[in-house]
């Protein structure tokens, strides 16, 4: 079941208490800002100069593969790691050395971590009551918690008597019960099964529209980062490789790991010949390929085209040529993998190189493997790749 | 009968069969050693004893001696005393030191730690207690300190008593007391204490709301480990209590010796009664503290 049962009331009771002195706008300064931050642990260079801006309010994802430093970057932000070199600041305040339990943030872990020798009421009244709130007022904001997470009535419950949706949403109003200016989430849906993750991944992003509350999220999840963040920084090796929305880094990828990382591409290598304020012009082995305009290109060097294979089409004979802007290459279906909505056809082109193209299932004529085609796209859905 | 079906599956039945053949053996050999041994306690307590040997008649005039004579209520009080003062200071020495043990980070360290603390039971108890001799004896080191310090007029009385027994004492058995507790700490998720700082715990109120709780099942074990030890000590009162630390394992070895099987059976009756009522009756009155802290995870 989704918070959405109790309707507004909730969201305006658990508001009443969240938003009290913090202005729901985003203000000019950001919640969290890292300004060449490096972590070393020993020889390990965990985190090699990260700098963002996190904005109030803002759904941000930090996403990337295992081991590229997102869980450090979040530890440094609650707290739990000092930067070797650079600066945290919370709210415009240099943060570097102040101790997790004085900063105005909440992580949730990697694991939970909820306390087992506690019922599910003294877990979520664990930050309050160390805050030496009165009694009543503990007992109206748990209460206030537990409807937040659509969990009434489980106070008196274990934590080892939870299912594991369960855990997680105690593990969530624990957290945000303390009215943090920043909730720190780290992998948090990564034990669920499929099912459970997606439907908590919209529950997630409900909580933080009602709340309005900065959330840092991390994830390894490319299609979880896209569906829950407002802004997105792919990370690898301990860089930043790209930081937009959802779609900007989708359809703009800047770096090879970009394109690949967040979905399937093509990459075509290629020469500019030329290039202007309207188009570059490509060269790939014996076909001549018309990419976007790029002030990164300069005539003879070699960049990699990337386009996403949803923005492949096959030029039929019946097919008018316009709008393909020339972009055309011959290539033979090797396999057609039907995957409900879109049928997806693995190609290879005379020169050898692999594509994907995608097309709605409900195509009038599904093209057969073996069969000899001719790709074209738009010279707008291409993006050169620099690095 | 079709051979193919002969083979049993494998269930539940199979499992546990094989739990039988392989527990079956020692569960044999203990309980039969165990009950032939309190069988035979039991039947030589009820028998008298002539002054030079037991005759097989029920009397139970061994069980009344013990309990007319307050010699033995003297004894068996010392005893308590010297168990609970040893546990006591071994809970409090040990839960630091376990503590302390799993916040060292060099592997080196942690190595050395460990040879340390369990240094006691890799020497043997006579040597052990030499050991203290030499250490607490009038001339021994800890005098020679203490005249040198001018913390005393004159050599202060530590051997042969119940200060230098509880001291070897608690040395021997530490290790009983650390061990248990520094695995239950070390099975606690240190994520807890971080979450515990994170939700605006010092690290004072991290300890007394999250660890300590959590490891009160590895401090209630050592304890009746520890107590249990302490109880049933032999060398160590016999070598340095110089015969003024009367404790029941005393007092029947020396009865066996004079052949009064009786009286030395009614005194081991009486100490395994002692030890077993103590087990239960904290099993019992910690019984729902221990029972919220076993499921935990
Ligand atoms: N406490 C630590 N000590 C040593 N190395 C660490 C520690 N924490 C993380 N690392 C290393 O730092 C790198 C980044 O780790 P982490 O931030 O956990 O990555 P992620 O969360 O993206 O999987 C990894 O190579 C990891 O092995
Ligand atoms: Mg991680």
């Amino acid at each position: 079941m989704g918070p959405g049962r109790q309707g507004q009331d909730v969201a305006a009771s658990f508001l009443s208490h969240v938003s009290t002195g913090r202005p729901r706008e985003a203000s000019a300064l950001p919640a969290v800002e890292l300004e060449h931050v490096h972590k070393w642990y020993g020889s390990i260079h965990a985190v090699r100069g990260i700098s963002l801006r996190i904005l109030q309010n803002e759904f941000f994802s930090l996403l990337g593969p295992s081991g590229c430093g997102k869980t450090t970057v979040l530890r440094m932000i609650s707290g739990f790691e000092t930067p070797t070199e650079g600066t945290v600041y919370l709210k415009g305040e240099v943060a570097n050395a102040i101790p997790p339990y004085r900063r105005d943030t909440n992580l949730i872990f990697q694991h939970l971590a909820l306390f087992p020798h506690l019922d599910v009421y003294d877990n979520i009244a664990f930050g309050l009551r160390l805050r030496r709130l009165p009694r009543p007022e503990i007992a109206r904001k748990v209460r206030a918690a537990l409807e937040l997470v659509d969990l009434v009535g489980y106070d008196t419950r274990r934590i080892h008597q939870l299912s594991g949706g369960q855990k997680q949403r105690i593990a969530i109003a624990r957290a945000l019960v303390n009215e943090p200016a920043v909730l720190l989430l780290d992998e948090p849906l990564g034990a669920l099964d499929l099912r459970l993750r997606i439907q908590m991944q919209v529950e997630l992003k409900e909580i933080q529209h009602r709340v309005g509350t900065t959330f840092v999220y991390v994830t390894h999840d490319q299609t979880e980062a896209m569906t829950m963040s407002d802004r997105i920084a792919v990370m690898n090796h301990g860089f930043v490789e790209q930081i937009g929305t959802s779609r900007d880094v989708y359809e703009r990828p800047r770096t090879r790991f970009v394109a690949t990382f967040l979905g399937d591409s093509n990459l075509l290598e290629a020469q500019v010949e030329s290039s202007n304020a309207d188009q570059t012009v490509l060269r790939a082995g014996a076909a001549r390929l018309i990419g976007p305009a790029d002030a990164g290109a300069t005539p003879g060097s070699s960049v990699t085209l990337c386009v996403r294979p949803e923005r492949l089409r096959f030029a039929g004979a019946g097919t008018a040529s316009g709008g393909d802007d020339g972009n055309r290459l011959d290539a033979r279906v090797r396999d057609a993998i039907f995957k409900g909505a879109v049928i997806e056809y693995r190609l290879v082109t005379e020169s050898g190189a692999r594509l994907i193209l995608q097309a709605h299932a409900d195509a009038a004529r599904p093209v057969e493997p073996g069969a000899a085609v001719t790709v074209t796209w738009r010279k707008e859905d291409g993006v050169l790749l620099t690095e | 009968m079709s051979p193919t079906y002969a083979a049993t599956p494998r269930g539940a039945r199979g499992r546990s069969l094989a739990l039988t053949g392989l527990l079956g053996p020692a569960t044999v050999f203990l309980a039969a050693v165990l009950l032939v041994a309190l069988c035979i306690l039991l039947v030589n307590s009820a028998y008298h004893f002539t002054g030079t040997q037991v005759q097989p008649t029920l009397t139970f005039e061994a069980y009344r001696h013990f309990f007319t004579d307050p010699f033995y209520a003297g004894v068996v009080w010392q005893e308590i005393r010297l168990a609970v003062t040893t546990t006591a200071i071994c809970l409090v020495v040990g839960y630091p030191t376990a503590y302390a043990i799993t916040k060292i980070r060099r592997p080196g360290w942690v190595i050395a730690a460990y040879i340390l603390i369990f240094s006691p039971l890799l020497t043997s108890s006579i040597v052990r207690a030499y050991g203290w001799l030499v250490v607490l004896a009038r001339g021994g080191l800890v005098n020679w300190a203490l005249l040198r310090l001018h913390l005393v007029a004159a050599p202060v009385r530590l051997l042969f008593d119940v200060t230098g027994v509880t001291v070897a004492l608690v040395h021997v058995l530490l290790p009983f007391t650390v061990f248990p507790i520094l695995s239950v700490l070390l099975r606690t998720d240190p994520a807890l204490r971080e979450a515990a700082a994170d939700l605006g715990a010092t690290r004072l109120q991290g300890f007394f709301r999250i660890t300590w709780p959590l490891s009160f099942p590895g401090l209630y074990a050592a304890a009746q480990l520890t107590f249990v030890l302490a109880m049933n000590a032999y060398v160590t009162p016999q070598l340095l209590g110089g015969g003024r630390v009367q404790v029941l394992p005393l007092l029947i070895y020396e009865n066996i010796s004079d052949l009064d099987w009786p009286l030395a059976a009614v005194e081991a009756t009486v100490l395994i009664v002692l030890v077993w009522a103590t087990m239960l009756g904290s099993n019992l009155l910690f019984r729902r503290r221990l029972a919220t802290l076993e499921d935990r995870r």
